[in-house]
Protein backbone atom coordinates (compact mmCIF):
# COMPACT_ATOMS: atom_id res chain seq x y z
CA UNK A 1 0.00 0.00 0.00
CA UNK A 2 2.83 2.39 0.96
CA UNK A 3 4.74 1.52 -2.22
CA UNK A 4 1.61 2.28 -4.27
CA UNK A 5 1.15 5.62 -2.45
CA UNK A 6 4.80 6.41 -3.04
CA UNK A 7 4.52 5.58 -6.71
CA UNK A 8 1.30 7.66 -7.00
CA UNK A 9 2.95 10.69 -5.39
CA UNK A 10 6.07 10.60 -7.54
CA UNK A 11 4.08 10.01 -10.73
CA UNK A 12 1.76 12.89 -9.83
CA UNK A 13 4.57 15.34 -9.11
CA UNK A 14 6.41 14.37 -12.28
CA UNK A 15 3.17 14.90 -14.22
CA UNK A 16 2.59 18.33 -12.65
CA UNK A 17 6.22 19.25 -13.33
CA UNK A 18 6.11 18.19 -16.97
CA UNK A 19 2.81 19.97 -17.61
CA UNK A 20 4.13 23.08 -15.85
CA UNK A 21 7.31 22.97 -17.93
CA UNK A 22 5.35 22.66 -21.20
CA UNK A 23 3.06 25.54 -20.18
CA UNK A 24 6.09 27.70 -19.28
CA UNK A 25 7.75 26.98 -22.64
CA UNK A 26 4.44 27.87 -24.33
CA UNK A 27 4.45 31.26 -22.57
CA UNK A 28 8.14 31.87 -23.32
CA UNK A 29 7.48 31.40 -27.02
CA UNK A 30 3.86 32.50 -27.07
CA UNK A 31 4.41 35.96 -25.62
CA UNK A 32 6.93 36.93 -28.36
CA UNK A 33 4.57 35.42 -30.95
CA UNK A 34 1.63 37.55 -29.77
CA UNK A 35 3.76 40.72 -29.64
CA UNK A 36 5.12 40.04 -33.13
CA UNK A 37 1.57 39.52 -34.45
CA UNK A 38 0.13 42.65 -32.83
CA UNK A 39 2.98 44.95 -33.86
CA UNK A 40 3.66 43.15 -37.16
CA UNK A 41 7.32 42.55 -36.30
CA UNK A 42 7.71 38.85 -37.09
CA UNK A 43 11.41 38.02 -37.66
CA UNK A 44 12.54 35.70 -40.44
CA UNK A 45 13.77 32.20 -39.60
CA UNK A 46 17.35 33.17 -40.49
CA UNK A 47 17.20 36.18 -38.16
CA UNK A 48 16.08 33.96 -35.26
CA UNK A 49 18.83 31.44 -36.06
CA UNK A 50 21.43 34.24 -36.14
CA UNK A 51 20.25 35.48 -32.74
CA UNK A 52 19.87 32.09 -31.08
CA UNK A 53 22.99 30.29 -32.31
CA UNK A 54 25.62 32.13 -30.20
CA UNK A 55 23.43 31.81 -27.10
CA UNK A 56 22.78 28.09 -27.58
CA UNK A 57 26.49 27.50 -28.22
CA UNK A 58 27.24 28.84 -24.75
CA UNK A 59 24.19 27.86 -22.75
CA UNK A 60 23.05 24.51 -24.15
CA UNK A 61 26.10 22.65 -22.70
CA UNK A 62 25.44 24.44 -19.40
CA UNK A 63 21.77 23.38 -19.53
CA UNK A 64 22.68 19.72 -20.17
CA UNK A 65 25.21 19.71 -17.34
CA UNK A 66 22.76 21.36 -14.94
CA UNK A 67 20.07 18.76 -15.61
CA UNK A 68 22.45 15.87 -14.89
CA UNK A 69 24.18 17.61 -11.96
CA UNK A 70 21.24 19.19 -10.15
CA UNK A 71 18.35 16.80 -10.77
CA UNK A 72 19.82 14.10 -8.45
CA UNK A 73 19.88 16.68 -5.63
CA UNK A 74 16.61 18.49 -6.42
CA UNK A 75 14.54 15.46 -7.38
CA UNK A 76 11.04 16.33 -8.58
CA UNK A 77 11.52 19.96 -7.53
CA UNK A 78 13.90 20.26 -10.50
CA UNK A 79 10.91 21.11 -12.72
CA UNK A 80 10.00 24.18 -10.64
CA UNK A 81 13.71 25.01 -10.27
CA UNK A 82 14.30 24.98 -14.03
CA UNK A 83 11.11 26.94 -14.71
CA UNK A 84 11.87 29.73 -12.24
CA UNK A 85 15.67 29.75 -12.56
CA UNK A 86 18.25 31.04 -10.11
CA UNK A 87 19.10 27.41 -9.32
CA UNK A 88 22.64 27.75 -8.01
CA UNK A 89 22.03 30.81 -5.82
CA UNK A 90 18.53 30.04 -4.59
CA UNK A 91 16.82 26.74 -5.40
CA UNK A 92 19.68 24.37 -4.58
CA UNK A 93 20.44 26.12 -1.26
CA UNK A 94 16.80 26.07 -0.09
CA UNK A 95 16.42 22.40 -1.10
CA UNK A 96 19.60 21.35 0.73
CA UNK A 97 18.71 23.57 3.70
CA UNK A 98 15.23 22.01 3.97
CA UNK A 99 16.65 18.48 4.00
CA UNK A 100 19.20 19.50 6.65
CA UNK A 101 16.50 21.03 8.91
CA UNK A 102 14.41 17.84 9.00
CA UNK A 103 17.38 15.47 8.60
CA UNK A 104 15.99 13.99 5.39
CA UNK A 105 18.19 12.31 2.80
CA UNK A 106 18.72 13.11 -0.85
CA UNK A 107 17.53 10.40 -3.18
CA UNK A 108 14.67 9.31 -0.91
CA UNK A 109 11.02 10.18 -1.20
CA UNK A 110 11.03 12.09 2.08
CA UNK A 111 13.99 14.19 0.90
CA UNK A 112 12.25 14.75 -2.41
CA UNK A 113 8.96 15.84 -0.84
CA UNK A 114 10.51 18.28 1.64
CA UNK A 115 12.71 19.77 -1.14
CA UNK A 116 9.60 20.23 -3.27
CA UNK A 117 7.88 22.15 -0.44
CA UNK A 118 10.91 24.41 0.00
CA UNK A 119 11.62 25.04 -3.70
CA UNK A 120 7.96 25.72 -4.57
CA UNK A 121 7.53 28.08 -1.62
CA UNK A 122 10.79 29.86 -2.39
CA UNK A 123 9.69 30.33 -6.01
CA UNK A 124 6.38 31.87 -4.91
CA UNK A 125 8.14 34.22 -2.47
CA UNK A 126 10.67 35.27 -5.12
CA UNK A 127 7.97 36.01 -7.67
CA UNK A 128 6.01 38.05 -5.11
CA UNK A 129 9.12 40.04 -4.14
CA UNK A 130 10.02 40.71 -7.78
CA UNK A 131 6.41 41.77 -8.46
CA UNK A 132 6.58 44.14 -5.48
CA UNK A 133 9.94 45.41 -6.69
CA UNK A 134 8.52 46.04 -10.15
CA UNK A 135 5.62 48.06 -8.71
CA UNK A 136 7.94 50.01 -6.43
CA UNK A 137 10.75 50.40 -8.98
CA UNK A 138 10.93 54.18 -8.73
CA UNK A 139 10.75 54.67 -4.94
CA UNK A 140 13.12 51.72 -4.34
CA UNK A 141 15.78 52.87 -6.77
CA UNK A 142 17.71 55.20 -4.41
CA UNK A 143 17.94 52.48 -1.75
CA UNK A 144 18.86 49.66 -4.11
CA UNK A 145 21.34 51.85 -5.98
CA UNK A 146 23.20 52.57 -2.75
CA UNK A 147 26.87 51.60 -3.32
CA UNK A 148 27.04 49.43 -0.19
CA UNK A 149 23.93 47.49 -1.26
CA UNK A 150 25.44 46.98 -4.71
CA UNK A 151 28.72 45.74 -3.19
CA UNK A 152 26.95 43.37 -0.80
CA UNK A 153 24.92 41.75 -3.58
CA UNK A 154 28.13 41.09 -5.55
CA UNK A 155 29.27 38.83 -2.69
CA UNK A 156 26.01 37.01 -2.17
CA UNK A 157 27.34 33.65 -3.39
CA UNK A 158 30.39 33.39 -1.06
CA UNK A 159 28.19 34.54 1.85
CA UNK A 160 25.57 31.92 0.94
CA UNK A 161 27.95 29.03 0.34
CA UNK A 162 29.72 29.43 3.68
CA UNK A 163 26.44 28.93 5.51
CA UNK A 164 25.31 26.16 3.17
CA UNK A 165 28.30 23.90 2.59
CA UNK A 166 30.02 23.99 5.97
CA UNK A 167 27.05 22.40 7.83
CA UNK A 168 26.78 19.91 4.98
CA UNK A 169 30.44 18.94 5.23
CA UNK A 170 30.26 18.67 9.03
CA UNK A 171 27.14 16.49 8.87
CA UNK A 172 28.09 12.86 8.31
CA UNK A 173 24.52 11.58 8.07
CA UNK A 174 23.39 9.86 4.87
CA UNK A 175 19.90 8.54 5.61
CA UNK A 176 20.16 5.39 7.68
CA UNK A 177 23.97 5.57 7.66
CA UNK A 178 26.76 7.79 8.89
CA UNK A 179 29.73 8.31 6.58
CA UNK A 180 32.99 7.95 8.53
CA UNK A 181 35.85 9.63 6.64
CA UNK A 182 33.41 11.66 4.51
CA UNK A 183 35.64 14.67 4.03
CA UNK A 184 38.47 12.50 2.65
CA UNK A 185 36.33 12.30 -0.48
CA UNK A 186 36.88 16.01 -1.12
CA UNK A 187 40.63 15.98 -1.66
CA UNK A 188 40.90 14.57 -5.20
CA UNK A 189 37.91 16.46 -6.70
CA UNK A 190 39.17 19.76 -5.24
CA UNK A 191 42.69 19.16 -6.61
CA UNK A 192 41.18 18.27 -10.00
CA UNK A 193 38.97 21.40 -10.01
CA UNK A 194 41.95 23.61 -9.17
CA UNK A 195 44.08 21.86 -11.84
CA UNK A 196 41.38 22.55 -14.44
CA UNK A 197 41.27 26.18 -13.33
CA UNK A 198 45.01 26.80 -13.44
CA UNK A 199 45.98 24.61 -16.43
CA UNK A 200 42.93 24.39 -18.69
CA UNK A 201 40.33 27.12 -18.22
CA UNK A 202 38.87 29.29 -15.48
CA UNK A 203 36.11 27.47 -13.61
CA UNK A 204 34.49 30.69 -12.39
CA UNK A 205 31.13 30.97 -14.13
CA UNK A 206 31.43 27.42 -15.51
CA UNK A 207 30.61 25.56 -12.29
CA UNK A 208 27.67 23.73 -13.90
CA UNK A 209 29.92 22.22 -16.58
CA UNK A 210 32.76 21.41 -14.16
CA UNK A 211 30.23 19.46 -12.06
CA UNK A 212 29.99 16.96 -14.94
CA UNK A 213 33.66 16.10 -14.30
CA UNK A 214 33.58 16.42 -10.51
CA UNK A 215 30.61 14.05 -10.01
CA UNK A 216 32.07 10.92 -11.68
CA UNK A 217 35.49 11.62 -10.13
CA UNK A 218 33.94 11.89 -6.66
CA UNK A 219 31.95 8.68 -7.22
CA UNK A 220 35.09 6.84 -8.40
CA UNK A 221 37.13 8.04 -5.40
CA UNK A 222 34.24 7.14 -3.06
CA UNK A 223 34.10 3.61 -4.53
CA UNK A 224 37.85 3.09 -4.14
CA UNK A 225 37.98 4.45 -0.57
CA UNK A 226 34.84 2.51 0.40
CA UNK A 227 36.24 -0.76 -0.93
CA UNK A 228 39.56 -0.13 0.86
CA UNK A 229 37.69 0.58 4.12
CA UNK A 230 39.04 4.12 4.39
CA UNK A 231 35.49 5.49 4.09
CA UNK A 232 33.01 3.48 6.14
CA UNK A 233 29.21 3.46 6.21
CA UNK A 234 28.05 3.01 9.81
CA UNK A 235 24.42 2.20 10.55
CA UNK A 236 22.70 4.88 12.61
CA UNK A 237 20.67 3.96 15.71
CA UNK A 238 17.48 5.91 14.85
CA UNK A 239 15.11 4.77 12.13
CA UNK A 240 15.00 7.36 9.35
CA UNK A 241 11.93 8.24 7.31
CA UNK A 242 11.89 6.48 3.88
CA UNK B 1 6.49 54.25 -32.66
CA UNK B 2 9.48 53.95 -30.28
CA UNK B 3 10.97 50.64 -29.11
CA UNK B 4 10.00 51.46 -25.51
CA UNK B 5 6.34 51.81 -26.54
CA UNK B 6 6.52 48.13 -27.58
CA UNK B 7 8.73 46.98 -24.67
CA UNK B 8 6.40 48.75 -22.16
CA UNK B 9 3.12 48.12 -23.99
CA UNK B 10 -0.06 47.31 -22.05
CA UNK B 11 -0.52 44.06 -23.97
CA UNK B 12 2.95 42.88 -22.93
CA UNK B 13 2.18 43.70 -19.30
CA UNK B 14 -1.08 41.71 -19.57
CA UNK B 15 0.64 38.69 -21.15
CA UNK B 16 3.44 38.71 -18.57
CA UNK B 17 1.02 38.98 -15.64
CA UNK B 18 -1.02 36.06 -17.04
CA UNK B 19 2.14 33.97 -17.46
CA UNK B 20 3.45 34.72 -13.98
CA UNK B 21 0.09 33.98 -12.35
CA UNK B 22 0.12 30.62 -14.13
CA UNK B 23 3.62 29.84 -12.85
CA UNK B 24 2.56 30.79 -9.31
CA UNK B 25 -0.39 28.36 -9.61
CA UNK B 26 1.97 25.59 -10.81
CA UNK B 27 4.25 26.25 -7.81
CA UNK B 28 1.27 26.28 -5.41
CA UNK B 29 -0.11 22.98 -6.77
CA UNK B 30 3.33 21.36 -6.47
CA UNK B 31 3.75 22.66 -2.95
CA UNK B 32 0.31 21.45 -1.86
CA UNK B 33 0.94 17.97 -3.30
CA UNK B 34 4.38 17.74 -1.67
CA UNK B 35 3.07 19.09 1.66
CA UNK B 36 0.34 16.46 1.76
CA UNK B 37 2.90 13.73 1.04
CA UNK B 38 5.20 15.06 3.77
CA UNK B 39 2.37 14.71 6.32
CA UNK B 40 1.69 11.15 5.08
CA UNK B 41 5.38 10.33 5.48
CA UNK B 42 5.24 11.41 9.12
CA UNK B 43 6.60 14.97 9.10
CA UNK B 44 4.90 17.14 11.73
CA UNK B 45 3.34 20.52 10.95
CA UNK B 46 6.03 22.09 13.17
CA UNK B 47 8.77 20.59 11.02
CA UNK B 48 7.11 21.81 7.83
CA UNK B 49 6.60 25.30 9.27
CA UNK B 50 10.27 25.34 10.32
CA UNK B 51 11.20 24.65 6.68
CA UNK B 52 8.78 27.33 5.47
CA UNK B 53 10.15 29.94 7.91
CA UNK B 54 13.75 29.19 7.06
CA UNK B 55 13.02 29.17 3.33
CA UNK B 56 11.26 32.57 3.56
CA UNK B 57 14.17 34.26 5.29
CA UNK B 58 16.76 32.60 3.05
CA UNK B 59 14.87 33.60 -0.11
CA UNK B 60 14.47 37.31 0.62
CA UNK B 61 18.05 38.53 0.08
CA UNK B 62 18.72 36.71 -3.21
CA UNK B 63 15.32 37.98 -4.44
CA UNK B 64 16.33 41.56 -3.64
CA UNK B 65 19.49 40.95 -5.67
CA UNK B 66 17.23 39.99 -8.60
CA UNK B 67 15.31 43.27 -8.25
CA UNK B 68 18.62 45.14 -8.49
CA UNK B 69 19.11 43.26 -11.75
CA UNK B 70 15.75 44.60 -12.88
CA UNK B 71 17.16 48.14 -12.68
CA UNK B 72 19.88 47.18 -15.17
CA UNK B 73 17.57 45.34 -17.52
CA UNK B 74 14.48 47.58 -17.58
CA UNK B 75 16.11 50.59 -19.31
CA UNK B 76 17.22 48.23 -22.11
CA UNK B 77 14.22 45.97 -22.68
CA UNK B 78 11.42 47.62 -20.74
CA UNK B 79 9.81 46.64 -17.44
CA UNK B 80 7.36 43.81 -18.28
CA UNK B 81 9.75 41.70 -20.38
CA UNK B 82 12.54 42.20 -17.78
CA UNK B 83 10.10 41.22 -15.02
CA UNK B 84 9.12 38.08 -16.92
CA UNK B 85 12.67 37.10 -17.84
CA UNK B 86 13.96 37.45 -14.28
CA UNK B 87 11.00 35.52 -12.81
CA UNK B 88 11.00 32.65 -15.33
CA UNK B 89 14.25 30.77 -15.98
CA UNK B 90 16.53 33.74 -16.48
CA UNK B 91 19.30 35.26 -14.42
CA UNK B 92 20.48 38.85 -14.68
CA UNK B 93 23.79 37.87 -16.24
CA UNK B 94 22.15 35.74 -18.93
CA UNK B 95 19.41 38.24 -19.79
CA UNK B 96 21.81 41.19 -20.19
CA UNK B 97 24.11 39.06 -22.32
CA UNK B 98 21.24 37.57 -24.35
CA UNK B 99 19.78 41.01 -25.06
CA UNK B 100 23.15 42.33 -26.26
CA UNK B 101 23.94 39.24 -28.38
CA UNK B 102 20.53 39.31 -30.05
CA UNK B 103 20.90 43.05 -30.78
CA UNK B 104 24.31 42.51 -32.41
CA UNK B 105 22.96 39.57 -34.42
CA UNK B 106 20.64 41.97 -36.27
CA UNK B 107 23.40 44.43 -37.05
CA UNK B 108 23.35 46.84 -34.10
CA UNK B 109 26.22 47.52 -31.68
CA UNK B 110 24.06 47.09 -28.62
CA UNK B 111 20.52 47.16 -27.23
CA UNK B 112 21.02 50.85 -26.53
CA UNK B 113 21.75 51.37 -30.23
CA UNK B 114 18.50 49.57 -31.14
CA UNK B 115 16.55 51.83 -28.81
CA UNK B 116 18.34 54.97 -30.05
CA UNK B 117 17.48 54.02 -33.64
CA UNK B 118 13.86 53.32 -32.65
CA UNK B 119 13.89 50.13 -34.77
CA UNK B 120 10.95 48.08 -33.48
CA UNK B 121 11.35 45.47 -36.24
CA UNK B 122 14.18 43.70 -34.35
CA UNK B 123 12.27 43.34 -31.07
CA UNK B 124 10.72 40.06 -32.24
CA UNK B 125 14.17 38.60 -32.96
CA UNK B 126 15.42 39.72 -29.58
CA UNK B 127 12.46 38.25 -27.67
CA UNK B 128 12.64 34.89 -29.47
CA UNK B 129 16.43 34.71 -29.12
CA UNK B 130 16.34 35.45 -25.40
CA UNK B 131 13.67 32.77 -24.88
CA UNK B 132 15.05 29.99 -27.10
CA UNK B 133 18.65 30.50 -25.91
CA UNK B 134 17.86 29.49 -22.33
CA UNK B 135 15.09 26.97 -22.89
CA UNK B 136 17.37 23.92 -23.12
CA UNK B 137 17.30 23.03 -19.42
CA UNK B 138 13.50 22.91 -19.16
CA UNK B 139 13.11 20.82 -22.31
CA UNK B 140 15.84 18.32 -21.44
CA UNK B 141 14.39 17.99 -17.94
CA UNK B 142 10.93 17.17 -19.35
CA UNK B 143 12.42 14.10 -21.07
CA UNK B 144 15.28 13.15 -18.78
CA UNK B 145 14.27 14.32 -15.28
CA UNK B 146 12.06 11.38 -14.32
CA UNK B 147 14.48 8.79 -15.74
CA UNK B 148 17.43 10.31 -13.88
CA UNK B 149 15.57 10.50 -10.60
CA UNK B 150 13.93 7.06 -10.78
CA UNK B 151 17.21 5.49 -11.81
CA UNK B 152 19.06 6.97 -8.85
CA UNK B 153 16.29 6.22 -6.30
CA UNK B 154 16.13 2.58 -7.44
CA UNK B 155 19.92 2.25 -7.43
CA UNK B 156 20.12 3.73 -3.93
CA UNK B 157 17.50 1.42 -2.46
CA UNK B 158 18.99 -1.67 -4.18
CA UNK B 159 22.62 -1.05 -3.26
CA UNK B 160 22.35 -0.39 0.48
CA UNK B 161 25.52 1.19 1.89
CA UNK B 162 27.08 1.89 -1.51
CA UNK B 163 23.80 3.40 -2.81
CA UNK B 164 23.65 5.84 0.12
CA UNK B 165 27.31 6.79 -0.37
CA UNK B 166 26.75 7.31 -4.10
CA UNK B 167 23.89 9.75 -3.45
CA UNK B 168 26.05 11.67 -0.99
CA UNK B 169 28.69 12.06 -3.73
CA UNK B 170 26.53 14.57 -5.62
CA UNK B 171 26.50 17.11 -2.80
CA UNK B 172 30.17 16.40 -1.98
CA UNK B 173 31.00 17.14 -5.64
CA UNK B 174 29.04 20.39 -5.35
CA UNK B 175 31.16 21.44 -2.36
CA UNK B 176 34.32 20.47 -4.28
CA UNK B 177 33.34 22.76 -7.19
CA UNK B 178 31.49 25.69 -5.63
CA UNK B 179 33.73 26.34 -2.63
CA UNK B 180 37.00 26.63 -4.60
CA UNK B 181 35.26 28.76 -7.23
CA UNK B 182 34.48 31.34 -4.56
CA UNK B 183 38.08 31.32 -3.26
CA UNK B 184 39.25 31.91 -6.82
CA UNK B 185 37.21 35.11 -7.11
CA UNK B 186 39.71 37.05 -5.02
CA UNK B 187 40.56 38.15 -1.49
CA UNK B 188 37.27 39.89 -0.70
CA UNK B 189 35.20 36.89 -1.83
CA UNK B 190 37.49 34.55 0.13
CA UNK B 191 37.20 36.66 3.28
CA UNK B 192 33.40 36.77 2.90
CA UNK B 193 33.25 33.00 2.48
CA UNK B 194 35.50 32.46 5.51
CA UNK B 195 33.40 34.87 7.62
CA UNK B 196 30.19 33.05 6.69
CA UNK B 197 31.84 29.64 7.24
CA UNK B 198 33.26 30.58 10.65
CA UNK B 199 29.88 31.89 11.74
CA UNK B 200 28.29 28.60 10.61
CA UNK B 201 30.77 26.62 12.72
CA UNK B 202 30.12 28.86 15.76
CA UNK B 203 26.34 28.62 15.39
CA UNK B 204 26.46 24.83 14.97
CA UNK B 205 28.60 24.56 18.12
CA UNK B 206 26.11 26.66 20.08
CA UNK B 207 23.22 24.61 18.70
CA UNK B 208 24.86 21.35 19.73
CA UNK B 209 26.09 22.51 23.14
CA UNK B 210 22.93 24.29 24.29
CA UNK B 211 20.39 22.36 22.21
CA UNK B 212 19.08 25.57 20.59
CA UNK B 213 16.78 24.16 17.90
CA UNK B 214 15.86 27.43 16.14
CA UNK B 215 19.48 27.95 15.08
CA UNK B 216 19.12 25.12 12.56
CA UNK B 217 16.15 26.85 10.93
CA UNK B 218 17.84 30.22 10.54
CA UNK B 219 21.52 29.32 10.26
CA UNK B 220 21.69 29.76 6.50
CA UNK B 221 19.86 33.09 6.58
CA UNK B 222 22.02 34.44 9.43
CA UNK B 223 25.25 33.42 7.65
CA UNK B 224 23.99 34.97 4.40
CA UNK B 225 23.08 38.31 5.99
CA UNK B 226 26.21 38.60 8.17
CA UNK B 227 28.38 37.41 5.27
CA UNK B 228 26.95 40.03 2.91
CA UNK B 229 27.30 42.81 5.51
CA UNK B 230 30.92 41.74 6.15
CA UNK B 231 31.60 41.76 2.40
CA UNK B 232 31.29 45.57 2.33
CA UNK B 233 34.06 45.74 4.94
CA UNK B 234 36.25 43.19 3.12
CA UNK B 235 35.65 44.85 -0.26
CA UNK B 236 36.81 48.21 1.11
CA UNK B 237 39.94 46.60 2.56
CA UNK B 238 41.00 44.48 -0.39
CA UNK B 239 39.69 46.30 -3.47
Amino acid sequence: METKKSSNYLDKVHRIGRIGSIVSVAFMLGIPAVICTIFDIWPSFSEIVAGVTPLLAIFLPVAISEVFSYTPILGTSSYIAFITGNIMNLKLPVAINAMQIVDATQGTESGDAISAVAVSFSSIITMLIIALGTVMLLPLEPLLSNPNVTIATQYMLPALFGGLFIPQLLNKNAGEYRIEGKNKLLAVPVILVLAVHFFVTSIVGKEGIIMLIAIPVTILIAYILYKKGIVKMVSRVETKKE
Amino acid sequence: MSTMSVWNSTILYALVIAALLTVVIICAVTMKTAWKRCIELGYTKNQLMAVVKSTSVTTVLPSIAIIIGLFSLAPAIGIPWSWFRLSVIGSVMYELMAAEVSATSVGYESVAAVNAAGDISVIGTMMFSMSIGIIGGIIINIFAGKKIQNGLVTYRSDKGEWGALLMACFSIAMSAVFLPSQFLKGAAATATLLTSSLLAVILLSIQKKYNVKWIGEFLLAICLIVGMVSSVFWHNIFI
